[in-house]
């Protein structure tokens, strides 16, 4: 490695993980634009929005090491927020007919309409986080679970800024692939960022052990909430990209379904790292739209009498399952991609590409056994 | 500095604590000796704001710390090393150590720091960017000290550092603890290892049954004491007097 390289790789330690990252995320972009397919851009563009909100679950879930269910919740905020932010005044009297007056006329171009959508979703957050960042553990799963049912139930029903459980039509398509790659790109910066900051060390330190993480004086109860908004801006701005590229949507869309995608994906990248969060998303997005394109033409072409069902959710789960058996940290367990794993990789390079012990399962095993010994 | 005036604590029925009084002066490495449940910890809980005293007072520097939550605390400059060397596994050792630099924002007084960490313990030098969970027992135990001391601490608090480690292990830990003191931090050491704890401290402690059984220098108590008791836990410890002997 040349001199500079080491410089800079000393100077800033994540460097070379999002500069990796984001390069591989601007290729897929810039292949899929050169190749001009729109079924390939629909994939591309799917799979970033869902980058982006797996990224945002990844801040929270991965750094506080609870299982947080409500993510799509916020994406859903988002969505409905960033349409009746950009939405034309009278396009809003034939999609959104008893939308409330002071709202009729806000008519915002696309970004600021997209962020102030994701300030929303992040506001909801902020309040709703205040109670519930106080559990821990099996109480915190199952609130945040409520919590997903209680939004899924206001978009379906607060008629007036959702249009109910009706489809909400008559969006303008704003998202195309480069802009969602961008986004994507922009939080897998923000993520890795938030890992290595002070607040994200201090979440990943109460993973490890609540009570010493506040014997050292840590507020556990700030720290969570600050995730979580940070995580539900990144959910409600992946909400705004989605209503912007699908056009008609209805509150169906941010539910079950979608929540054990994003899911499935952290989990079988490996929720503790960025790299796993984006490579997840990939390699989950790929298995997924492939399955149902053999599911769709096996069904088109009538190969089996009856058309087939289920093919692809099933094997998602059977993915999943696998995964957490096998491997129950992710692929990724606690490594990041960056130079010191692809100089692991690299058979020639000196003695000093010491691999960090951290990603080594046999370490792992040992910590908690020394915690268990005690 | 630290100052506790007839403390009483409890856990619902339970009296753990009845009447401590306990004076730390700046400097001073002062140790809190007793048998398993004398009360030495849950009087520790109540310094660090955990236990909230049901009677008595605690003042740190002539401010009372009634009310005060634990993480309030440590930030008026009080680090406990808890009783089993609570670090982070999965986090590096110089993770570790940053979290307990938090405190503070300044980066070079950080990067300062971390060096003179890695000279007073070159093992854990060694190792920055090793996961802290690959140490051994007695390397967690320096990085839970080191871990605490970068929050340049005013006052150290150690539970038990020298237990469940390999007698080589506890001298250098009793090495470390002296040294510390030499250079100037002001240390309450609680400890079940009284002949070690004895030999470093300025004075100490003696708790049974939660009450302050005795205390002064190493010299006093030792001359009035029967060390063997201590461990055992008698409830009367103290020679002569004609209180007896609470222990064969």
């Amino acid at each position: 490695m040349s001199m500079s390289l080491r410089l800079l790789r000393d100077r800033i330690p994540g460097a070379s993980t999002v500069l990796m990252l984001v390069v591989m995320l601007l290729l897929i972009a810039a292949v899929t634009e050169a190749l001009g397919s729109t079924v390939l851009s629909r994939f591309a563009i799917r799979m970033f929005i869902d980058m982006t909100l797996v990224l945002g679950l990844q801040m929270f879930m991965g750094n506080s090491n609870i299982l947080w269910f409500p993510h799509v919740g916020f994406m859903g905020i988002g969505a409905y927020a960033s349409v009746i932010f950009s939405m034309s005044p009278l396009q809003k009297i034939l999609s959104l007919p008893e939308l409330y007056p002071f709202l009729a006329d806000v008519n915002l171009p696309f970004l600021p309409a997209l962020l102030a959508g994701a300030l929303v979703a992040a506001a909801v957050a902020a309040v709703i986080g205040l109670p519930l960042m106080r559990l821990s553990d099996f109480p915190a799963v199952i609130a945040g679970f409520a919590m997903l049912i209680v939004i899924h139930a206001v978009l379906t029903h607060w008629e007036a800024l959702t249009n109910g459980p009706q489809t909400l039509f008559g969006v303008e398509r704003r998202t195309y692939v480069m802009n969602s790659a961008i986004w994507a790109c922009v939080f897998v910066a923000v993520a890795y960022w938030f890992k290595e900051s002070k607040s994200g060390l201090q979440l990943r330190a109460s993973r490890d052990d609540l009570v010493s993480t506040s014997s050292i004086g840590v507020n556990i109860v700030a720290v969570r909430w600050f995730a979580l908004v940070l995580s539900a801006f990144a959910a409600g701005i992946a909400g705004g990209l989605f209503a912007h590229f699908i056009t008609s949507f209805s509150p169906k869309a941010f539910f079950l379904r979608e929540t054990f995608i994003i899911l499935a994906m952290l989990v079988i990248g490996g929720p503790a790292t960025v790299t796993g969060a984006v490579l997840g998303t990939v390699i989950v997005t790929i298995v997924y739209q492939t399955l149902r394109w053999v599911e769709n033409t096996l069904n088109i072409e009538q190969v089996f009498a009856q058309p087939i069902a289920g093919l692809t959710d099933i094997t998602l789960a059977v993915m999943l399952i696998g995964m957490l058996i096998l491997r129950p940290a992710g692929i990724f367990e606690r490594r990041e991609i960056g130079w010191q794993a692809l100089r692991a990789l690299w058979p020639w390079t000196g003695a000093d590409a010491a691999p960090e012990p951290a990603a080594d399962p046999q370490v792992v095993r040992k910590a908690a056994e020394t915690k268990q010994r005690r | 500095m630290l100052e506790l005036k007839d403390v009483h604590a409890q856990y619902g029925a339970i009296v753990a604590l009845r009447g401590v009084s306990i004076h730390v002066a700046e400097g001073d490495l002062v140790g809190l000796l007793g048998a398993n449940g004398a009360g030495k910890t849950t009087t520790l809980l109540t310094i660090a704001g955990v236990i909230k005293p049901s009677r008595g007072e605690i003042t740190f520097r002539g401010v009372s710390l009634a009310g005060l939550p634990p993480e309030m605390i440590v930030r008026k400059g009080i680090a406990m090393v808890p009783e089993g060397r609570e670090i982070f596994p999965t986090l590096t050792v110089q993770q570790n150590l940053r979290l307990g630099a938090f405190i503070r924002r300044n980066r070079v007084e950080y990067r300062h720091d971390l060096e003179e960490m890695g000279e007073l313990f070159p093992i854990l030098g060694e190792r920055m960017h090793q996961s802290a969970g690959t140490l051994s027992g007695g390397e967690q135990q320096q990085l839970a000290i080191a871990r605490a001391l970068m929050s340049r601490p005013r006052l150290l608090i150690l539970d038990e550092p020298s237990l469940g480690l390999a007698p080589r292990l506890v001298d250098q830990v009793f090495r470390l603890i002296a040294r510390l003191r030499r250079e100037g931090m002001t240390i309450l050491l609680v400890e079940q290892n009284v002949i070690q704890t004895l030999r470093i401290v300025d004075r100490a402690y003696l708790i049974s049954m939660g009450q302050v059984e005795m205390s002064g220098t190493p010299e006093e108590l030792k001359r009035h004491v029967d060390m063997e008791s201590v461990y055992l836990g008698a409830t009367v410890a103290a020679r002569g007097g004609g209180q007896g002997r609470g222990a064969p």
